[in-house]
C-alpha cells in the first residue's frame, strides 16, 4: 500500500454518442462529456448512452435529450443544462433511470387557482415574500419590525401549511403557485 | 369460431385507424422560422390554429400538410387567455372540418398531432374529467373543462381531439402536469372571428398580483361574513390600481360591494365588456377599511 490517500470509488467510463446537426454544438457537448471522464463514441447503437440535441435518433436507445419535449425519452434536460447535470443524467440514464429537472418544463395552461385550505395569514404572506426576496430571518425581522423569534414562528407555520420541506420550496409552493394576476 | 373480421378488438382497431385516416387532412405541421415545428388544426380553408403557449414570437410560418403541400402563412392573432394562435394561409386549402361534439366523461378521445413532415401522429385517451366553464390564469373564459387521461408534448399540442364518432371536441393543450386539456370547439368558434379581426382579445385588467389570505375576525371590520381576502403583492406601474393609489400590502376584500375572496369569481368581472368601467375596490389598509375607485383598462399582452 504505497498510496497514502484513500481513493474514491472508481467511476464508470461511459461510451457516449453525441447526436446533433450543429458541429459547433457537437464540439461543445463532446468537451463536456470528456471533461466528465467519459468517451465519445461515433456508434449510437453501440454506445452506453446517447446525448442528443432536441430530438433523439431512436426511441429505443438510452438517451439524454437536451431541450426536447418527448416525454417518452428517459432523459430530458433543458438545452442550457449545466455540465454537472449532463454528467449526472448520462450516468443515471445509462443505469436505467429516468431523469427530469425539478423545474416545470415550459408553459402550462391552467385555471385560476382556488384555495380552500391552508390559507396563509397576511403576516405569513409578508414573511413568505421577504424570504422569497432572499432575506435571512434577521433581515426579515428588521424589515417587518418583529422579533427574530416571531419570524421563526411564522416560517415554521408557513412550512407546515404549505407542506414544504425548505424555505425555497415554501416560496415555490406559496408565492409562485398562488399569485394571481388581475 | 368467429371470423377475424368480427373480432371486437380488430373492429375497434380498424375503426380507430379509419378515424385517424379521415382526420389526416385536419392536421397541420406549423414551422415557425428558427424554431421547432408545432402542431395545428386546419380550421378554415385559409386559417390554421395552434397552441399559443408553445408558439414562438414570430410573424410568419410555413405550414406542411399530410399530403406534402407546403403553404406560407402569416400570424394574424394570438390569445393567451384561450391559448389560441391563428395563422392565415396565403393559399387556401380545402378542408372538411368535422361537426363539433359534446364530450362525454369516459368517452374515447383521439388526440392528433403533426410530425414535422406533416404526417399525423395519434394518441388514444379517454375524457378523464369534465367540468363547467372556467377561467384560465390569463383571464380567458373556456366553455368547459375537458381533461384527458394522457400527457402531451409541446410539439403535439394544438392538434385536433376527436370523439369516437370522429367529431371534433376541440384543440389539445398542455395542462398541469403535462396532461392534455381540450379547448372546446365552441370556445374556438367564439374567439376566432374577433381574434382574426383585431389580432388579440382584450380583457379587463387591474394591474395587481394578488395572494389569497385568511382574515382574522377583527381584521375584517365591516366584512364580518368574510374570512378571506386577496393581499396585494405587486402593483404594475401606471396600471389601473397604481393610478387608484392601491399599495402593496393592501388587502382587497370586495369589488363593488361583492366579496372579492375568490379569484375565480373576480375573473368573471373582467371580460371583454369590462373595459373602461369604473369600479369600487374595498380594501383593508393598516387594519382600516377604505374604498378606492379604479378604471378597468385592457390587459397588456405578452
Amino acid at each position: 500500500m504505497n498510496d497514502p490517500a484513500p481513493q474514491p470509488a472508481k467511476r464508470r467510463v461511459l461510451r457516449v454518442a453525441i447526436v446533433t446537426a450543429d458541429p459547433v454544438r457537437r464540439a461543445g457537448l463532446a468537451a463536456i462529456v470528456m471533461e466528465a471522464g467519459h468517451a465519445v463514441s461515433d456508434d449510437a447503437a453501440g454506445a452506453d448512452v446517447v446525448l442528443a440535441d432536441g430530438v433523439a435518433p431512436d426511441a429505443a436507445a438510452r438517451a439524454v435529450v437536451l431541450g426536447g419535449d418527448d416525454e417518452n425519452q428517459p432523459g430530458l434536460l433543458p438545452r442550457n443544462a449545466a455540465p454537472e447535470q449532463i454528467d449526472a443524467a448520462l450516468r443515471a440514464v445509462a443505469a436505467g433511470l429516468t431523469v427530469r429537472t425539478t423545474q416545470t418544463q415550459g408553459p402550462v395552461f391552467d385555471a385560476i387557482p382556488e384555495l380552500e385550505q391552508n390559507l396563509l395569514t397576511p403576516r405569513e404572506v409578508e414573511v413568505l415574500a421577504a424570504i422569497g426576496n432572499g432575506l435571512s430571518n434577521k433581515a426579515v425581522a428588521r424589515q417587518l419590525g418583529i422579533s427574530q423569534h416571531t419570524v421563526k414562528f411564522h416560517v415554521e407555520a408557513l412550512l407546515r401549511k404549505l407542506g414544504a420541506a425548505s424555505r425555497a420550496e415554501a416560496v415555490h409552493q406559496g408565492l409562485r403557485q398562488r399569485l394571481i394576476e388581475m | 369460431m368467429a371470423a377475424p373480421t368480427q373480432d371486437a378488438l380488430t373492429q375497434l382497431s380498424d375503426a380507430l385507424a379509419a378515424r385517424a385516416a379521415a382526420a389526416a387532412g385536419l392536421v397541420a405541421s406549423v414551422h415557425p422560422p428558427h424554431s421547432r415545428p408545432r402542431s395545428g388544426i386546419l380550421w378554415r380553408p385559409d386559417v390554421v390554429i395552434g397552441s399559443e403557449q408553445v408558439f414562438p414570437k414570430t410573424d410568419t410560418a410555413e405550414i406542411v400538410f399530410a399530403d406534402g403541400r407546403h403553404v406560407a402563412a402569416t400570424l394574424v392573432g394570438r390569445d393567451r387567455g384561450t391559448n389560441i394562435v391563428a395563422l392565415r394561409l396565403e393559399t387556401p386549402v380545402e378542408v372538411a372540418r368535422p361537426a363539433a361534439a359534446e364530450p362525454e366523461l369516459g368517452g374515447l378521445a383521439l388526440t392528433l398531432g403533426a410530425a414535422p413532415s406533416g404526417a399525423p401522429t395519434v394518441r388514444l385517451g379517454i375524457v378523464r374529467g369534465l367540468g363547467p366553464a372556467w377561467h384560465s390564469l390569463a383571464g380567458g373564459q373556456i366553455d368547459r373543462r375537458i381533461s384527458l387521461d394522457l400527457r402531451i408534448g409541446h410539439a403535439e399540442e394544438g392538434g385536433p381531439v376527436l370523439d369516437a364518432a370522429g367529431q371534433l371536441l376541440g384543440m389539445s393543450t398542455g395542462g398541469p402536469g403535462g396532461r392534455a386539456l381540450v379547448i372546446p370547439t365552441s370556445t374556438i368558434e367564439r374567439v376566432l372571428d374577433p381574434l382574426l379581426a383585431a389580432g388579440r382579445i382584450e380583457r379587463g385588467w387591474l394591474g395587481v398580483a394578488l395572494h389569497p389570505v385568511a382574515l382574522l375576525p377583527d381584521a375584517a371590520q365591516g366584512f364580518q361574513a368574510q374570512n378571506r381576502g386577496l393581499m396585494v403583492m405587486q402593483v404594475a406601474p401606471d396600471g389601473p390600481c397604481a393610478k387608484a393609489g392601491v399599495l402593496v400590502g393592501d388587502i382587497l376584500v370586495a369589488i363593488d360591494g361583492m366579496p372579492a375572496s375568490r379569484p375565480r369569481e373576480i375573473a368573471r368581472r373582467f371580460g371583454p365588456d369590462s373595459l373602461g368601467r369604473q369600479i369600487a375596490l374595498q380594501i383593508i389598509r393598516s387594519g382600516a377599511p377604505q374604498t378606492v375607485m379604479a378604471t378597468i383598462t385592457p390587459r397588456p399582452q405578452g
